[in-house]
């Protein structure tokens, strides 16, 4: 039976904008009990098709034509009050990001209950604590009286989905419910999302951009490019034998997971740390000391020359703190770090700034890693200036490096704002390859882009990597992407290594149960995409 | 987005313009329009504004009124620009050092900023035009030791925030020095701010001047629109040209300077203007 039929449906881009319309006779349908996933790139127009159900567009994306049947209901022409009525009760909707969409000032019972309240339903107090049961919270009393700062990522996530489902909607859309989780707290968030479509035939309507997520969960698949859906099916069907190039394109972005089959590089290490410890004190002040957070304990692991080591973690792992240790971001309190035969941890600024030239860094967020108020020409040679290189020099590296990161030389006279999160990033590489390093440190260099940007960045970086000769350090959560990237890794946990190898063997038989819980969360690890091998795990 | 277009949508800010610059010709054209001392007996005493030549009327010693108020706003202005250039030397370079740096010195910046602000401001002012004895320099020294502190402030917490901005780190691991990556990299993405404070404390120095004048404390060779209005004081009742007009001038200029701030914070803040 069809709970929701969108058709034609139409919406306005304000003027202005680079495209007239931000979803352009989009048409899905959606069945009860269903899981229909609509996958699509930033900008796609997939979140505006979402709000536009839940009639939660802003005044400046008008619906221009179609419509949208829920139930018998055309939603499109509803007033207002209506709509009200059916949001929450008959439609569910859990957003993206749990931190936020929890009124920090209220306790999470009475959150709940007031959904229950609005719309006058009954239940109150012992229904709350059945709901936050259902959606497999320990300890539900307790719970309930908590406020939502005591509670992590996935708890918030999972009261939201608990709101969401209080009146037993029909319809329960989810707008990336998990891209601000963790992979394992992901995990735990699809298998909830799915045993309740399971339990009580809620159509689910499933925003994603994450091909892993849709193969693990959808029934149907929906993939919109440019406000279109470009070719939608069932699930088997558009993973395994995809029509529209696109669809091809961006599923065969996905990382794989297959690493480079590349001979282990067993020159002489690069890079050696022994025994690095970072504490930070929480809290405290000029009369309380506060609480350590031990946020890298005893790293020991080296990097050989040639070889790319992959950190992989959760957030909060102690990944990124360990490699701010390496380069002095953060001062680190103990521990050896050996660049050749010199300790870099017990260095001045000054003694340091030699090894500037040979260790250098890739930040993750393309948007605030470059200076808004420089042109990327000095952006990129001010590095190599500072040590010495003559201006005219470095300026004229600056052309060959761009073409090097594939961006044209005229970008240099320009600023960042006027550059994709892709170009930014490759501007980034630009600026830390002007300096020749003969170590790269990559910090989640990809995860703020986009499936087929985050393709070609990750093969640009392993095009320089064979071409130059680099070393890597690889920090990313995103195991995919370190099988594919990296000769080694290093699996941290609660700022401690737990676990380091060869690449395949690690992933192949992990030894540590949080390496084999990391592989089992990885979404969709039991579909390999159509035309690619080697996939592990 | 084009500054000047993002400006100019803030119509109170043109306004703002508009009336800044008219003060400011006024105040330059002054020496042409009256070319004689603004302390010059013109007349009878006390004629109302219109009569015997006098624009604005003449004060209890026959002084043009009019005369007063062009050759004040140069004092005026000069007062605030100055004040204000000085205040935001010391306020600037301490807020960077105190952002940048952090720690120890963070707090050995910050508590003695604390202090001067614990001292009520005109208070503090007046006792240092005192001390000092009254004279163009130790107004401006003392307007500007009196408004510092907010700028540290401001400047401190873009600082902070920045510090941890990524591409401050990757300055930092490219091996800049720390002078290189306060003024090259923190400060221009720190200055919206500071610009829009700045517009906003010239107004203050304005209001500054005319109350420290209008106690007697202003540089007795300088017309200034507070003395004014402080000589108007006891015969307001008799001659209310005297203090309205000069009151006037000051608070055409300060609103002006006001809605220039407001545009300025419009525009270079554009997400936060948008969403009104």
């Amino acid at each position: 039976m069809t709970l929701l039929a969108v058709e034609n449906l139409t919406v306005a881009l304000p003027q202005g904008a680079d495209r007239e319309y931000a979803v352009e006779d989009v048409s899905f349908a959606l069945d009860a009990g269903e899981i229909l996933c609509i996958v699509g790139e930033s900008g796609s127009g997939k979140s505006v098709s979402a709000n536009a159900i839940m009639g939660l567009l802003p005044r400046a994306l008008p619906v221009r034509r179609g419509s949208i049947g829920f139930d018998g209901a055309e939603l499109t022409r509803l007033p207002p009050e209506a709509m009200r009525r059916l949001r929450g009760a008959r439609i569910g909707m859990i957003f993206q990001e749990p931190m936020t969409a929890l009124n920090p000032l209220m306790r999470v019972g009475d959150q709940i209950s007031e959904v229950l309240r609005v719309h006058d339903a009954p239940g109150g107090q012992p229904r709350v604590l059945e709901l936050l049961a259902a959606v497999n919270l320990p300890d539900p009393p307790s719970l309930a009286g908590a406020y939502p700062f005591r509670l992590s990522g996935g708890q918030r996530q999972r009261v939201m989905i608990a709101m969401a489902l209080a009146l037993e909607p029909r319809l329960l859309i989810a707008d990336e419910p998990t891209t601000a989780l963790d992979v394992t707290t992901q995990m735990q968030i699809l298998r909830l999302i799915k045993e309740i479509q399971r339990r009580r035939g809620t159509g689910v309507l499933f925003i994603t951009h994450d091909f892993g997520v849709v193969a693990e969960i959808a029934d149907r698949v929906a993939v919109m490019q440019h406000g279109r859906i470009v070719e939608q099916g069932p699930a088997a069907r558009v993973l395994d034998a995809p029509n529209h190039p696109y669809t091809q394109a961006l599923i065969a972005a996905v990382p794989h997971g297959a690493g480079a089959a590349r001979p282990l590089p067993d020159g002489p290490p690069v890079l050696t740390a022994t025994g690095v410890r970072k504490t930070y004190m929480r809290g405290g002040g000029l009369f309380a000391r506060g609480k350590p957070l031990r946020a890298v304990q005893d790293a020991d692991f080296s990097i050989r020359k040639g070889e790319t080591l992959g950190l992989v973690g959760e957030s909060g792992s102690g990944k990124s703190t360990l490699a701010r240790c390496i380069v002095r971001l953060v001062q680190p309190e103990a521990g050896e770090i050996a660049f050749g035969h010199v300790n870099l941890r017990t260095l001045s600024r000054t003694a340091w700034k030699p090894f500037r030239r040979k260790i250098q860094m890739v930040f993750q967020d393309p948007f605030a890693s470059l200076n808004p108020r420089r042109r990327v020409a000095d952006i990129i040679a001010d590095g190599p200036v500072t040590h010495g290189t003559p201006r005219a020099e470095a300026r004229a590296r600056t052309t060959e490096l761009l073409r090097l990161v594939q961006l044209d030389p005229s970008a240099a006279e320009r600023f960042p704002h006027e550059f994709s999160g892709g170009q930014r990033q490759r501007i980034g590489i630009a600026r830390a390859l002007a300096m020749q390093p003969e170590l790269l440190i990559a910090d989640e260099p990809v995860s703020a882009l986009d499936v087929s940007v985050q393709a070609q960045v990750l093969k640009l970086l392993a095009e320089l990597r064979d071409r130059l000769g680099l070393t890597m350090m690889f920090i990313t959560h995103d195991l995919r992407v370190a099988a594919q990237v990296c000769d080694r890794v290093a699996v941290m946990q609660n700022g401690a290594i737990v676990e380091q190898g060869v690449t395949g063997a690690v992933f192949a038989s992990p030894r540590h149960t949080y390496t084999r819980t990391l592989l089992e969360s990885i979404p969709g690890r039991g579909w390999v995409p159509a035309g690619q091998s080697g996939h592990k795990a | 987005m084009n500054f000047s277009r993002a400006f100019a949508r803030n119509r109170g800010a043109v306004v703002g313009v508009l009336l800044l610059l008219l003060v400011l010709a006024t105040g330059l054209s002054a020496p042409f329009l009256f070319p004689f001392s603004p302390w010059d007996m013109r007349g009878v005493p006390f004629m109302p504004p219109g009569e015997m030549g006098f624009l604005l009327g003449s004060d209890s010693l026959g002084r043009d009124v009019a005369a007063g108020i062009a050759h004040g706003a140069t004092v005026s202005l000069m007062v605030g620009a100055v004040s204000t250039v000085a205040a935001l030397a010391i306020g600037v370079s301490l807020g960077a050092v105190a952002g940048y740096f952090g720690g120890r010195i963070d707090d050995l910046v910050m508590r003695s900023t604390e202090f001067f602000q614990t001292i009520p401001s005109f208070v503090f002012a007046v006792v240092l035009v005192a001390i000092f004895t009254p004279s163009l320099a130790s107004i401006v020294v003392a307007i500007a030791v009196v408004s510092w502190p907010p700028v540290t402030r401001v400047v401190r917490a873009e600082f902070l925030s920045l510090r941890t901005r990524e591409f401050v780190q990757a300055a930092e691991v490219l091996g800049h020095s720390r002078t290189a990556i306060v003024f090259r990299e923190i400060l221009p993405n720190a200055l919206s701010p500071i610009i829009v404070l700045a517009s906003l404390m010239v107004a203050t120095a304005i209001l500054l001047e005319s109350s420290l004048s209008f106690l007697g404390l202003g540089d007795p060779n300088m017309m200034s629109w507070g003395f004014l209005i402080g000589s108007g004081r006891s015969v307001i009742r008799l001659a209310w040209w005297m203090s309205v007009f000069p009151g006037i001038a000051i608070f055409l200029t300060v609103l002006a300077l006001n809605l220039v701030g407001e545009g300025l914070n419009d525009a270079l803040n554009p997400r936060l203007a948008r969403r009104r």
